[in-house]
């Protein structure tokens, strides 16, 4: 298992963050992917607004301040669809 | 022909209001129903649900849902479904409805539903207190389910769950956390009846189609999974003898 310098190990890191983001109230979200890499954290997945997305940074940065976090946190799109299914 | 729009998770709250309700507003014009596979909030708070209420409510079309886990997390189910019910929306849990189509006559029968896991890889009725209750809980749940959708007299047979009655539309999830997002007992109690469509949501990270053991056809209509205010389905209108 990778260790980041005298941290907890990459497991645990990732562990407790998935458990903020879904039981914290304020971010109630069970979607996203977080992968502890050398380079920092990284999260991945779709909310559904620019404020959840935010939120969940303000998060993370505030309870691990000293890490470098990448996003790639996308709003999921919420247009009228173009095509149908047909089922016969 | 009758014309199912569909999406779950949307898990609204002030912050998304508005969102959904241009693609919404051309429903009229593209189905004949919609239906909500459950997680329409956040938190299952009353405030949630009156957001609910009113990007959901007074479409020109039936909206009929299930509830989801996230529904449930503050406690605040029978005011959660009053505000619904109070906007129209038409809130089943192990119960259907008939809906007159111009296509003929929908029925719907639906349950939130609950984990449990998949033939062969499942949880037990077994062991400690909680894990009895937790398979009960599935039990009873699909249990509810298949009575619901047997006790119908409709011309197409719909069953709307939050959670997944097949793991096929679970690819792309974690093997591991399979067993929280459905259970093969809703998938037994869809193919104990003439069912044409099983409609769920709850996998964000699942695939869109799957099909029971039985050969009903299910849809993963999960808000991050078809990338779209809702999907729309054409049904033959089969009779169902």
């Amino acid at each position: 298992m990778t260790e980041h310098s005298a941290g907890p190990p990459d497991a645990y890191v990732e562990a407790e963050i998935q458990r903020l983001l879904t039981e914290d109230p304020d971010v109630a979200e069970q979607g996203i992917t977080v992968v502890h890499r050398e380079t920092g954290l990284v999260l991945t997945g779709e909310v559904e607004s620019p404020q959840r997305r935010a939120e969940i940074l303000r998060r993370v940065a505030e309870r691990f301040p000293d890490e470098a976090i990448t996003s790639d946190i996308g709003v999921i799109r919420t247009q009228a669809p173009v095509q149908v299914e047909e089922l016969p | 022909m009758i014309r199912i729009a569909a999406v779950g998770d949307v898990h609204l709250d002030a912050d998304v209001l508005g969102r959904f309700r241009p693609a919404l507003e051309e429903l009229p014009d593209c189905a004949d129903v919609l239906l909500l596979a459950g997680d329409l909030t956040r938190h299952g708070t009353e405030s949630e649900a009156r957001c609910v209420a009113e990007e959901f409510g007074g479409l020109g079309v039936p909206v009929v849902t299930v509830l989801g886990n996230h529904d449930h997390q503050c406690d605040q189910v029978p005011q959660v479904v009053k505000v619904l019910e109070d906007a129209g929306i038409t809130v089943l849990e192990g119960t259907g409805t008939v809906l007159d189509c111009p296509g003929g006559r929908l029925g719907v029968a639906g349950v939130k539903g609950f984990g449990g896991g998949f033939a062969g890889r499942c949880a037990s009725d077994f062991g400690e207190p909680e894990m009895k209750s937790f398979v009960r809980t599935s039990n009873e749940s699909a249990a509810a389910l298949g009575e619901a959708l047997r006790g119908l007299d409709c011309d197409l047979l719909v069953a709307l769950t939050h959670y997944a009655p097949v793991p096929d539309t679970l690819a792309g999830e974690p093997l591991e956390i399979y067993p929280f997002l459905g259970s093969y007992q809703l998938g037994q109690a869809i193919d104990s009846a003439p069912t044409a469509l099983a409609l769920h949501g709850h996998a964000h990270a699942g695939s869109e189609r799957g099909v029971t053991p039985g050969g009903v056809r299910v849809r993963n209509v999960a808000h991050p999974v078809i990338k779209q205010a809702y999907s729309v389905f054409h049904l033959g209108g089969d009779q169902i003898d």
